[in-house]
């Protein structure tokens, strides 16, 4: 008796509950909120897609795929169109048969697929993912970077959503954006190159630099930023080159030292993935160093340094926090309010970051990562306050992108 | 120096130690594999002078240690390679693993032989054909250049140039005695 008593009051209960939540709609996709300045899109090669996350809350808000490459292409993003490229190359079994790439068009808000380019199924796969493909200044164009081995660049129509052309660029590599119709690449005779398209998309002219570097002694890396017309490039021994690419010919400029005679002394070196950024409103270059050898230029940096572009000097040093403690800490899955996280993130030594990128804004987040975790941190970029993690980011990665 | 410093320092050097390029991290299998491209053959070439007798899969006999295992970072012949070791894959430094094609052109290193203190000129032929091995993965950089320099880059995906161009794994071959030293040397 008293059990049926029970059952049925257990029904009641539960009814009521029922009653109480409202059912949820099937079928329902949320999209992106407004954008802010703090975004950052993080490729995972491993996983195969790239993750967004707002760096003042460190969530995430959404993925795309990038297929078929060795560690990702990472997204690009048109503003002004509201879309988000990612190249991607796909075979007809998986990872066998016809290869075919295309530029694969995401809606920027829904993060729906809405278009592709079939493109020349040449695009380059590289290590780093970076500089691979550019959106041009108007937003018209977008280039693509092959190598199959020959080099050359691919030219897409993004009004249309056709490809236009391909481009032979003999012996120079990647694409770096440099107006509306014009694009710089580097070249392994220590030149850079300039491309320039017509309003077709067609090329134009080509119009290469006087040799600035030397490709073997000491090469300038290939992870570039842009300051307006010009790029600056860091050499493995740490001078600054910068290239403007505004004129008919790139120009060249006298590169200056990133390091005093008594840090070289002392072994510093620039080195990482993405390891120089630049605040433009500023002019703040932030630097991943390390203390090593030659041939040590990927290794991660213990320390960024961040400098005045116009006084030509050091003005800051960033420590990286301990991303391998607080990788540790999610894959082990403990609790980051527990002592065992505090452990972990304080008594293992950090082991430095590969990459950096700063937001464009007037109170810019730097965004820091280690590539073999693909742990990420965010700081203050003005006052070098560590803020917070992002946390799990994937198992490894590297590159990372401000849309 | 508290008990508790010497303990921090301890496990500071130890994870140190631990963590760098080659670390245990790497070995879960991280990506960033390096593949390769073109190759001019003629620099090839040229950088090799006579030819010396080709090396069998398996340990170098003569060097003890790291330095002689092939499933090694340290191996003497990994001095710039960037990728999944082929001997930790079923295959070995100098053959790939079986159901995987070797690319026929690569980046180039050059390493020295502790063994004869002589430097050798070493093909890091990609095997693909199928998705990433994920063991040993092995990114030492000595003597790799950005990849607007090709032959000397480590980054590329060097399966461009077989008939698949998926990455599994790298091989480090010896194609000769060189005759350019390492830019870093």
């Amino acid at each position: 008796m008293f059990a049926r008593c029970l059952i049925v009051a257990l029904l009641v209960v539960a009814t009521a509950a029922a009653e109480d939540v409202p059912p949820d709609d099937v079928g329902r996709s949320l999209t992106l909120p407004e954008r802010t300045d703090h975004w950052v899109w993080l490729d995972e090669p491993l996983f195969r897609h790239a993750m967004l996350f707002d760096g003042d809350s460190g969530e995430v808000l959404g993925t795309v795929d990038q297929l078929g490459s060795l560690t990702g292409r990472h997204p690009h993003v048109s503003r002004q169109r509201g879309e988000t490229y990612v190249m991607e190359t796909f075979y007809a079994r998986g990872h066998r048969g016809e290869r075919r790439d295309f530029i694969t068009i995401y809606d920027s808000r829904t993060l729906q697929v809405i278009g592709e380019v079939e493109i020349p199924p040449r695009t380059a796969d590289v290590g780093h993912g970076l500089w691979l493909g550019a959106v041009l200044d108007d937003e018209r164009f977008f280039v693509v970077f092959n190598q199959e081995p020959a080099n050359s660049v691919s030219v897409v129509d993004l009004e249309s959503r056709r490809f236009v052309g391909e481009i032979t660029t003999a012996g120079c590599a990647l694409v770096y954006p440099a107006g509306p119709r014009r694009f710089g690449m580097l070249c392994g005779n220590g030149t850079a190159l300039l491309v320039e398209l017509d309003e077709e998309g067609r090329e134009k002219r080509q119009a290469t630099s006087e040799p600035f570097f030397d490709v073997v002694t000491d090469p300038v890396t290939e992870k570039g930023v842009r300051d307006g017309d010009r790029w600056l490039f860091a050499s493995f021994e740490g001078y600054l080159h910068a290239v403007d690419f505004s004129g008919d010919t790139p120009k060249p400029e006298a590169p200056w030292s990133l390091f005093t005679d008594a840090q070289r002394a002392d072994d510093w070196r620039v080195g990482g993935l993405q390891h120089i950024a630049l605040h433009r409103p500023t002019g703040r270059l932030f630097s991943v160093v390390h203390q090593g050898g030659k041939g040590t230029h990927k290794d991660a940096g213990s320390e960024i340094w961040v400098y005045d572009l116009k006084r030509r000097e050091r003005i800051q040093v960033i420590e990286p926090p301990s991303l391998l403690g607080v990788f540790l800490r999610r894959i082990t899955g403990i609790d980051p309010d527990s002592w065992s996280a505090w452990l972990l993130e304080t008594l293992i030594p950090s082991p430095g970051a590969h990459s950096v990128v700063v937001t464009r804004d007037e109170k810019p987040l730097l965004f820091v990562r280690h590539r073999e975790t693909g742990a990420a941190g965010v700081f203050d970029a003005r006052s070098g306050e560590f803020l917070r993690y992002l946390e799990e980011t994937g198992l490894g990665g590297a590159a990372m992108v401000v849309p | 120096m508290t008990a508790i410093d010497q303990w921090v320092e301890a496990a500071a050097r130890q994870m140190a130690r631990r963590v760098g390029r080659r670390g245990f991290l790497s070995r879960l299998g991280r990506a960033i594999a390096g593949g390769a491209i073109v190759l001019p053959l003629l620099p090839v070439a040229r950088g090799i002078a006579s030819s010396v007798p080709h090396n069998a899969s398996g340990r170098d006999p003569d060097l003890p240690g790291d330095e002689g295992d092939p499933t090694k970072c340290e191996y003497w012949r990994h001095c710039s390679i960037d990728g999944f070791l082929c001997s930790c894959c079923g295959g070995s430094q100098t053959a790939c693993p079986p159901g995987t094609e070797m690319a026929p052109v690569s980046w180039i290193g050059t390493c020295r032989n502790p063994a004869d203190g002589r430097d050798y000129a070493i093909w890091y032929n990609d095997c693909c054909g199928r998705g990433m091995c994920g063991r040993c993965f092995c990114n030492r950089n000595e003597g790799d250049r950005p990849i607007y320099h090709p032959y000397r880059s480590n980054d590329v995906n060097w399966c461009a140039g077989a008939s698949s161009q998926i990455y599994h794994c790298s091989t480090a071959l010896i194609i000769g005695l060189a005759e350019e030293t390492q830019p870093e040397k």
